[in-house]
């Protein structure tokens, strides 16, 4: 029998919509606001890098991120529609300013030192 | 827009007249399961004793040369591929598609008899990553049963392919997984195992009554009894994964559904040495990355044992293969782990051996063969992990299954050699609005050290573990292995190619292109007198995405969206 856990109902969404560093009890239950930051790097380790190898900086399942050529909107359509059978969509996860803040993610990568 | 449910059906005359002429139909159950004719396929391992050996030797190791196709069928929509094992009952063969499409054909001509598919919540497949493929049917008491990614089990009639039930048990919508593997039909019961491991639930398996669909059981392999939530501190079981996503099998003697679960979540803990106090999930996390023993009737835990105690590489026990082997008056169980060790156990899961298949491994120095405990483990912190981790995260072997054979007393199984450089790092369980992956690592394929990735078909003693020989392969083939009476162990690689091996010396005999990479199942049926050997082609899914980036070549211009039965005879 499953008990209510509170801790765990108020973290929803947490690493998705607040950054990691505050406490889970603090966090919002509901849809994140607009202005909710990502904490993008701990998505990657989180969800996306499964198929975007080495935090989107590799190939592997999902294609390389770093230094894409693909347009801001091409990237934008789809994280939020996905692509069958290669792609999730994540266009009920996040809303469109979370999705500029992956994008700025993307576009910022830089290999790793060393 | 919502597609209807399409069932075609011919006749059923035509259904009734065709089982009529190959041999008289009979109802399909738990004793003629045990039975194992050798003219069928009944269930996903070939018999409850998981050998996928079949003793028909009309097609030997004399005149496998003249093998060639009978005929193909093509499914359609094979998003990621095919990855469905066909069954055989009475000439006719049973199998599945990508979105659970299900076909029954007729095993002599591949004539369609009838064909179902599902209308699916596509929005909610749309969403998941380990989706949309089936890996394929149960049958029993005149049923085929097939799970949906949208978490629904539904039986059909065998004859007419006609709905007879259609029950809902994962709230998929919300958990965001649902059933990818094949049921197990055994005395009454139809036992099926949801996705999991890296997904934040509590990954159950479930007992449905075969005649009414009425759930009977459910058993939480994350905490599924008092004693197992003590191994999850601060309340980490909420989200911990597991499940149990391939078929297991059954134990007649003890009445015992044998199953392999799911590792837990995130995949990767940064709790360093202790993990038993420390990290995203302080304990053992009982029983992820364990081998259960179910009642079959209640569902209730008989025994268990945990291969990993807190599995903190995804090197999880859900393969579904649990060879039943009688020896020197012992009665054996040997069950593969993803990462390449061979866990021997007797009858209640007490370990009496473990080998390992792979040259590659380094998540622990070693697993003692006499107690199964882990020696020398690897228990990351969070940041840079300084040497590669072997194996791969897909694993020293497949969820695909090898093949005992009982003449030759051989165990064929395939290994892979790979590795990954990977980083760790914190991460939060994502449980709304829908369940999300919880990796908590960044990490990328690497060669193993000093050397290049590779597979290989290894002819083992399953108990010792000795090795008689072995084929290698420059890419690891991910499909499964049959051997068969004729002396013949067939490989369906992952280039496209379908090897034929003689099952003594492991000369290659006969080979032939399917046309597309292999990631699913291979058996072998007899009708008329006539021995056929069915084998799924079609490429796609959370290892053979790989394959394009890392290796190139044949890879590249791979489709991931296509596939095709192919069945062969000889000419």
């Amino acid at each position: 029998m499953m008990k209510p856990n509170p801790g765990l109902l108020l973290a929803a969404l947490s690493a998705l919509s607040l950054t990691s560093a505050m406490p889970a009890l603090a966090q919002s239950a509901n849809a994140a606001p607009d202005s909710a930051s990502l904490d993008v790097p701990q998505l990657f380790a989180t969800t996306c890098g499964w198929c975007h190898s080495d935090a989107g900086r590799a190939a592997g399942k999902g294609p390389q991120l770093m230094h894409t050529q693909r347009s801001d909107d091409f990237i934008r359509n789809r994280i939020k529609n996905g692509k069958e059978g290669a792609m999730p969509a994540f266009g009920s996860v996040f809303n469109d300013a979370q999705i500029d803040e992956i994008i700025k993610y993307i576009r910022e990568l830089k290999p790793r030192e060393g | 827009m919502k597609r209807k449910p399409r069932n075609f059906a011919l006749p059923v005359a035509f259904a009734a007249m065709l089982a009529g002429s190959s041999a008289v139909a009979q109802s399909v159950d738990t004793a003629r399961i045990e039975a194992g004719g050798q003219n069928d396929w009944l269930t996903y391992h070939g018999s409850y004793k998981s050998y996928h050996y079949s003793p028909l030797a009309q097609i030997n190791t004399s005149n496998v040369g003249n093998l060639s196709v009978a005929w193909i069928h093509i499914p359609g929509r094979s998003t990621r591929g095919l990855q469905s094992m066909p069954l055989v009952a009475d000439g006719v063969l049973y199998y599945t598609g990508s979105y659970s499409r299900v076909f029954a054909l007729n095993g002599a001509t591949g004539e369609v008899i009838w064909s179902y598919f599902p209308e699916l919540d596509e929005a909610l497949i749309a969403r998941q990553t380990h989706s949309p493929y089936n890996r394929g049917v149960a049958i029993g008491e005149g049923k085929v049963y097939v799970g949906t990614m949208d978490g629904r089990l539904i039986a059909l009639d065998m004859k007419s392919g006609k709905v007879m039930w259609d029950t809902k048990l994962v709230d998929s919508q919300k958990l965001t997984v649902g059933f990818t593997g094949a049921p197990l039909y055994a005395k009454g019961t139809v036992v099926i195992g949801s996705q999991g491991g890296e997904w934040p639930g509590r990954g159950p398996i479930f007992g449905v009554d075969a005649a009414t669909g009425q759930k009977k059981w459910e058993f939480l392999t994350v905490a599924g009894t008092d004693d197992a939530m003590k191994s999850w501190g601060n309340d980490s079981w909420r989200t911990g994964g597991g499940g149990g996503w391939m078929p297991g099998t059954y134990d007649s003697e003890t009445n015992t559904i044998w199953w392999g679960t799911a590792n837990p979540a995130p995949l990767y803990d940064w709790s360093g040495a202790d993990y038993k106090t420390q990290g995203a999930r302080p304990g053992d996390n009982l029983y992820t990355s364990s081998v259960i023993g179910l009642d079959v009737d209640t569902g209730k835990l008989k025994f268990y044992h945990q291969e990993l105690p807190h599995d903190a590489w995804d090197f999880d026990s859900a393969v579904g293969e649990f060879v039943m082997l009688d020896r020197d008056g012992q009665k054996y169980v040997v069950h593969p782990n993803k990462s390449g060790y061979i866990f021997v156990y007797d009858r209640n899961a007490g370990v009496k051996n473990v080998w390992r298949i792979t040259q590659n491994s380094n998540f622990v120095k070693n697993i003692d063969p006499k107690t199964g405990e882990l020696i020398g483990r690897r228990d990351f912190s969070a940041g840079k992990v300084s040497e590669p981790l072997c194996p791969h995260i897909s694993g020293g072997v497949s969820w695909n299954a090898g093949s005992y054979d009982p003449k030759t007393g051989l165990y064929y199984k395939l290994g892979q050699e790979w590795c990954m450089t990977l980083e760790v790092m914190k991460t939060t369980p994502i449980v709304a609005p829908q369940a999300q992956l919880n990796i908590g690592a960044d990490f990328k394929i690497a060669p193993p050290p000093g050397g290049e990735i590779y597979g290989h078909l290894d002819a083992r003693d399953p108990i010792t573990g000795v090795k008689k020989w072995e084929v290698r392969f420059p890419e690891p083939p991910l499909a499964s292995v049959l051997s068969t009476g004729g002396n013949l162990v067939f490989v369906p690689d992952s280039r496209g190619t379908l090897h034929a091996y003689d099952a003594e010396s492991g000369t290659e005999l006969w080979n032939h292109a399917d046309g597309t990479g292999h990631q699913g199942g291979i058996v072998s049926y007899a009708v008329n007198g006539k021995q056929y050997v069915a084998v799924v082609a079609g490429f796609g899914g959370m290892a053979s995405d790989d394959y394009a980036p890392t290796f190139g070549g044949v890879y590249k211009s791979m489709p991931r969206d296509d596939g095709a039965l192919i069945v062969y005879s000889l000419k």
